[in-house]
């Protein structure tokens, strides 16, 4: 099969994936104990007003034909209108995700940075290998807010050296053109927005990224332990190659493959982890802003973000099987 | 649910070259549990973190829901060994019982994602052609989905409970399972003495109790020893999401969401129950470790 063909392949695949997603939510709307009519017009309305806006809102429709308007909805971008805010989910979620996103690519860098620190210096034969996988499943064992919350008190509360709460401290930051703080304030010229951004985003980022680079490390280390043991290894060796040549020049590109399908997966985990960070460092996101709505039963909210932070995700699997299949044309789907 | 390592797939090659010279009618796990200390230090290890959880509370010396003393006591103070909350209520008391609640939690997601995992990937398996193609296009499906994520969604529409929390999460939880026994079932259906049994006469139900299902015993177990620590992580992020049993009902991860306002104040009262859902875990997750270790060295 054709590169090309692969991706058309996995992309419809994806597609499915994400239909399948959009069913789910539907139903679950429909499953959800706050009836929509009544949750906009408040606890007062009349008999006659709530049923007035169920026909407004098309709920005395059979729900084949809700399904279908719902489907074309979201084919138009409309998400609904949140019980809360009432802004549409969809504004709202637009003025909330670049944060998200930024908070995501920086966890994710992070991510891969450490473990694959991880996973080549426990794959080595040297005696910090031992504490280093006390260290990994330590990692994999900690709850996320538990992570969240010694930062805040060393590193806010005793130490005063980084901010708890928020994206930024500064008065006037930088609104556009892409929404990322760190980029805008690069483009503004204002360095000390920047810096200030990134004091923000160290400590959520990291509570964010530790879980996933465990995992990452994990496979990685199972990956390398497996390539050290293939002859082009022993080798490289038998020409006399430094051993940490061996592992980083040889071995390595050869061990990625695993490492990289985790880390779309772990992206999963580091979604759902994302609404706990974005609540505790009150990261003004699209899972602070889910987290809100919780309490509150406000499901259009909750599905739209569900919905976004889904395709994200499938998104970003299909990416990395296509980029892999890139890497490597051995890969079959 | 996280398709951990390429470890477990080695253990289970490994153990398959074990079963080869092996009778039939003895399960091979019960010899290699004979043989094997590290399995018997990590089912040690979970049952004495089960006997933690039942006997816990009835160390409890206060009630978990009311006021014993005065707010915000540190650890130690006032007759407190971990600290008072807010209210007054004992911090140690309140999470003695939100283990139980964690503990029993987590298990009992793990034996509903097995059964039905292993239900489904088991007749999976074992049928072949389309009714194998079309479980597992349905098990592929759930798969690409982010979990946790679509939990988060189920217990918001169903509203906040314990048990809608557990049947979200149940929902999202076997496809890994289903995986895991299909392979097993696909790889044990090629063997001889499958062959044996079906020219023998068997029917198709006496192979898979009989032949297929024990065959994928050691996979399961395994798997599900690792994936405890995962369970109980998850089922903690919902509950600190507000997203588990309503207050003021001692759950370890609302409790640590809801001193957040007074964390700089009263660190114990959230700290401490996330330590001990990292004690859980660390604990589960090292014996699922011994497990899978044992497994592959037989």
């Amino acid at each position: 099969m054709s590169p090309l063909a692969f991706a058309a392949r996995r992309v419809s695949a994806a597609i499915v994936i994400v239909l399948i997603l959009v069913a789910a939510m539907f139903t679950l709307q429909h499953l959800s104990r706050t009836d929509p009519a009544h949750a906009y017009l408040g606890a007062g309305a009349s008999t006659t007003a709530v049923a007035a806006e169920r026909v407004k809102l098309g709920l005395n429709q059979p729900v084949v034909t809700q399904f279908f308007h719902y489907v074309a909805n979201l084919a138009q971008g409309n998400l609904g209108v949140s019980y809360r805010t009432r802004n549409p989910v969809a504004t709202d979620i637009g003025e909330y995700l670049p944060a998200t996103v930024e908070l995501a690519f920086y966890a994710l860098v992070m991510a891969l940075a450490a473990g694959t620190l991880l996973g080549v210096a426990s794959a080595g034969k040297w005696r910090g290998a031992r504490v280093l996988k006390f260290v990994m499943v330590s990692g994999a064992s900690a709850p996320l807010f538990l992570l969240a919350l010694l930062g805040i008190l060393v590193f806010y509360g005793h130490l005063g050296i980084l901010p708890a709460t928020g994206r930024t401290s500064s008065v006037n930051p930088p609104t556009g053109p892409t929404g990322f703080l760190t980029i805008d304030a690069v483009l503004a010229g204002r360095f000390g927005v920047l810096l200030n951004a990134l004091r923000h985003l160290v400590m959520p980022a990291l509570s964010l990224a530790i879980g996933p680079a465990v995992s990452i490390g994990r496979v990685l280390r199972g990956s390398l332990m497996t390539v050290l043991r293939e002859d082009y290894v022993r080798t490289a060796r038998a020409k006399g190659l430094r051993e940490r040549r061996v592992l980083l020049s040889h071995a390595l590109r050869n061990s990625v493959g695993p490492a990289l399908s985790m880390t779309g997966l772990q992206f999963g985990l580091l979604l759902a982890g994302d609404v706990v960070v974005e609540q505790v460092f009150a990261w003004p996101g699209i899972g602070y802003y889910a987290a809100q709505s919780i309490p509150v039963g406000d499901f259009p909210a909750i599905g739209g973000v569900t919905l976004v932070l889904g395709v994200g995700y499938v998104a970003i699997n299909a990416l990395v099987d296509i980029f892999q299949r890139i890497a490597d044309p051995r890969i079959k789907l | 649910m996280v398709p951990n390592d390429s470890l477990v797939a080695s253990a289970e090659s490994r153990f398959r070259r074990f079963d080869a010279d092996s009778s039939v009618t003895r399960p091979v796990w019960i010899m290699s549990l004979q043989k094997n200390r590290r399995a018997w230090c990590a089912g040690g290890l979970l049952m004495l973190l089960t006997g933690i959880a039942l006997v816990g509370p009835l160390l409890a010396p206060h009630n978990p829901l009311l006021p014993a003393g005065g707010p915000f006591m540190s650890p130690g103070h006032g007759g407190f060994l971990l600290g008072s909350d807010s209210i007054g209520r004992d911090e140690l008391s309140r999470v003695l019982f939100g283990v139980r609640t964690s503990w029993f939690s987590a298990l009992g997601v793990i034996a509903s994602g097995v059964v039905v995992g292993a239900t489904i990937g088991l007749v999976a398996g074992a049928s072949g052609g389309r009714i194998d193609e079309v479980l597992m296009r349905l098990t592929d499906a759930f798969l690409a989905l982010p979990g946790p994520v679509l939990a988060i969604a189920v217990v918001a529409a169903l509203g906040p409970s314990l048990t809608h929390t557990l049947v979200a999460v149940s929902v999202v939880w076997w496809p890994f399972y289903a995986r895991i026994v299909r392979g097993e079932v696909r790889a044990l259906a090629a063997r001889p003495h499958l062959e044996a049994a079906r020219l023998a006469g068997a029917t198709r139900l006496a192979l898979m109790a009989r032949h297929l299902l024990p065959g994928a015993v050691p996979a399961i177990v395994v798997t599900a020893s690792l994936d405890v620590g995962n369970l109980i992580l998850t089922l903690s992020g919902l509950s600190f999401l507000g997203l588990g049993a309503p207050a003021p009902a001692p759950e370890l991860g609302a409790m640590a969401a809801r001193n957040l306002p007074y964390l700089l104040q009263s660190w114990w009262v959230s700290v401490m129950p996330a330590l001990a859902i990292f004690i859980l875990a660390f604990a589960s997750n090292t014996a699922g470790d011994l497990l899978r270790d044992s497994f592959r060295d037989t």
